[in-house]
């Protein structure tokens, strides 16, 4: 049983991160979801996640870093955010039902769904609008990305600091409670609060990701609720993962890749819609 | 000019060489414990294989950490106090989690 089960974990978490690695997506989110669908109890299955969400993030850093796309004064500030959200979350994992997990993580897959059919777009830069003052000013934020293709570094004004910070605190939450890196407010919060461009929002996402689920991540290996025997396939298949899925990335089709994960997201949405009601599918007899 | 801008290149490269080297440090300790429980069998006994997996697991919680503590180092040295006050409260908070997470424990346990 006990050597089946773990190549099974890691055949799960190699595939998912693959694919999710190739579009550039934390694999945390179809974790979890097959987890639960294997027979494994909610708890376990987010703390088990949140370690291979932390390896991923690490795993996937460094290229990132040294391309000069990651703004890592941009991330330690946003990171108190999302470490104090990862803190409530570790105590309202506890308190609240199970069934209300479920349901936010339905929620989740779909606005994931969503997003990935709506895609991200460069916003022009809107010079005017931005305020030379504010927090980002005083706290030195602005920077400079290389773009290959203008062959130079295109300067950034980073923009609306409260409120990122604000959506970095729910992201924190969600990703403790849901075991995931939370793609879906970080996003949004990167996007359209702090108003980054793409390719730095990715990064510096990306770079806080750990951080963020090691506050979580700590607090649940003291409590004992990471268990090794499916925590540690888990990690190890994701991080082999998500650098075949880097690499396998050029091979496949873009679009056809982001249909196929438009339906995988929206049939684990009807999964965990329906294990919030006891109805479970695909639970191993 | 390049002053205001938040770059660090240095910094940017040693934080990238220590999470790739971290995170193949956790996956060969992560994998050798793995190899060890499917073939240790006679000769390793499975719970000191399970030890070997918990030891892979704690490398990947630690590296963030360590990466949070090298920031404060290095904004500590440059004297940009203000970030090392932000890194020292990131520290600050994960310590929080730590630290309750084991009296959840204790809590569990005992009662």
């Amino acid at each position: 049983m006990g050597i089946e089960f773990a190549a099974w974990l890691f055949a799960i978490a190699l595939i998912t991160s693959a694919l999710g690695g190739a579009l550039g997506m934390a694999s945390g989110i179809f974790i979890v979801p097959l987890l639960i669908a294997s027979g494994i109890d909610m708890h376990a299955a987010v703390a088990a996640s949140i370690v291979s969400v932390i390896a991923c993030s690490c795993g996937s850093a460094a290229p990132f870093l040294n391309g000069g796309f990651t703004n890592i004064r941009v991330a330690i500030v946003l990171e108190v955010a999302t470490t104090l959200g990862a803190l409530t979350g570790v105590f309202l994992i506890g308190v609240l039902p199970v069934r209300f997990l479920f349901l936010l993580f339905t929620a989740v897959l779909a606005v994931s769904a969503w997003q990935m059919l709506a895609r991200r777009r460069e916003r022009a830069v809107e010079e005017a609008e931005a305020r030379p003052g504010g927090w980002a000013g005083a706290l030195r934020l602005h920077s400079t990305y290389p773009d290959r293709a203008r062959a130079r570094d295109v300067f950034y004004r980073v923009q609306r600091v409260p409120l990122g910070l604000a959506l970095m605190y729910g992201a924190g939450l969600i990703s403790a409670l849901l075991g995931i890196g939370s793609g879906v407010l970080k996003i949004p919060a990167m996007d359209t609060a702090l108003r980054l461009p793409i390719k730095v929002s990715s990064a510096t996402s990306n770079f806080m990701i750990g951080v963020t689920a090691a506050a979580s991540g700590v607090a649940y290996f003291a409590r004992g609720d990471i268990d090794p025997a499916i925590a540690g396939p888990v990690a190890l298949g994701s991080v082999i993962g998500a650098l075949l899925g880097a690499k396998f990335l050029m091979a496949i089709s873009g679009d056809r890749l982001r249909l196929l994960f438009v339906a995988v997201l929206a049939l684990l949405a009807v999964q965990m819609l329906l294990a919030a009601f006891g109805i479970e599918i695909g639970r191993a007899a | 000019m390049n002053r205001d801008l938040a770059r660090h290149p240095e910094l940017e490269r040693r934080l990238a060489s220590l999470l790739h080297g971290g995170t193949w440090l956790g996956c060969c300790v992560i994998g050798l414990g793995l190899i060890l429980q499917v073939l240790g069998g006679r000769w390793f006994p499975a719970a000191a294989a399970t030890q070997v997996v918990v030891a892979g697991i704690a490398v990947f919680l630690l590296l963030p950490i360590l990466r949070v503590a090298v920031m404060l180092f290095v904004f500590l040295r440059e004297r940009d106090y203000r970030f090392g006050l932000i890194a020292a409260a990131v520290l600050t908070v994960i310590a929080l989690g730590a630290v309750l997470g084991a009296q959840m424990a204790g809590a569990a346990g005992g009662g």
